[in-house]
């Protein structure tokens, strides 16, 4: 069937991005990439599910993003809950004032909560909208909104960014780091 | 010591689109993009494009038991 082709193309052309997604979530690379090939072996054998014309790249990312979660819950792994952590206290200061090291910043992301960190990805990285994000992530568009904020948030504090010249619209995370600079 | 300056040359273009809170002027927006594409380009071992190659054999079209 020449639809298969075509979808052995398509999943070839998100390996990439799926890896790069795989890394995110799990932070280690031979992880990542059995997250890829689980998602490839059950993207293959669930192809008939999967509706021609929708988001193939947000499908694979769902398909990835449980097998993730699946694995930590059988590693007898607990999800970590955004809430109850403090990983402010983990500063990382940046050697450069004003200029951010890149393995500054993946320390940082490293310690942020696994809910925190894959919306700020999918938001900030990947380039889905939030409903995508939400969607993949099955939860609420604002719950998304919300995680990215704090995400990005956390990752401020980490960092000791302080004077960001644009905080977008949301003006409450705006002075939630105001009140502690 | 590893000093990496980004990469993006429009650091201080204030681009940011509506509803966007990492955007292009942001630099966390910054980072993580360059963080990610870092991820995105890493060159994709072969076992990927073997193993598609084998459920294909396996399983040629969408008949499945």
């Amino acid at each position: 069937m020449a639809a298969s082709l075509g979808f052995k193309g398509d999943l070839l052309a998100t390996i990439p991005g799926l890896r790069a997604f795989a890394m995110s979530l799990s932070q280690n690379a031979d992880r990542a990439d059995d997250l890829v090939q689980e998602t490839l072996v059950k993207a293959w054998d669930k192809q008939a599910s999967f509706q021609p014309g929708t988001n193939l790249k947000a499908w694979l990312f769902t398909i990835l993003r449980n097998e993730f979660y699946s694995q930590m819950r059988k590693r007898g792994r607990e999800v970590q809950d955004s809430d109850g952590l403090l990983t402010a206290r983990l500063a990382v200061h940046p050697s450069q004032p004003g200029r951010l090291d890149l393995d500054d910043f993946r320390k940082a992301l490293e310690q942020l909560p696994e809910d925190q960190r894959e919306a700020i990805i999918l938001i900030g990285a990947s380039g889905f909208s939030y409903e995508e994000a939400a969607e993949i992530c099955g939860c609420a568009v604002g719950t998304i909104k919300s995680r990215v904020s704090r995400a990005r948030n956390r990752l401020q504090e980490i960092l000791d960014i302080s004077g960001e010249a644009d905080y977008g619209p949301d003006a409450i995370a705006a002075q939630v780091m105001g009140s502690t600079g | 010591m590893t000093k990496q300056t980004s990469g993006a040359g429009n650091a201080g273009v204030n681009r940011r689109r509506d509803g966007e809170p990492l955007g292009a002027n942001s630099e966390i927006g910054r980072k993580l993009k360059q963080y990610y594409d870092e991820l995105v380009s890493d060159e994709v071992p072969d076992r990927f494009a073997q193993l598609l190659s084998q459920l294909e054999e396996a399983e040629p079209a969408q008949q499945k038991d």
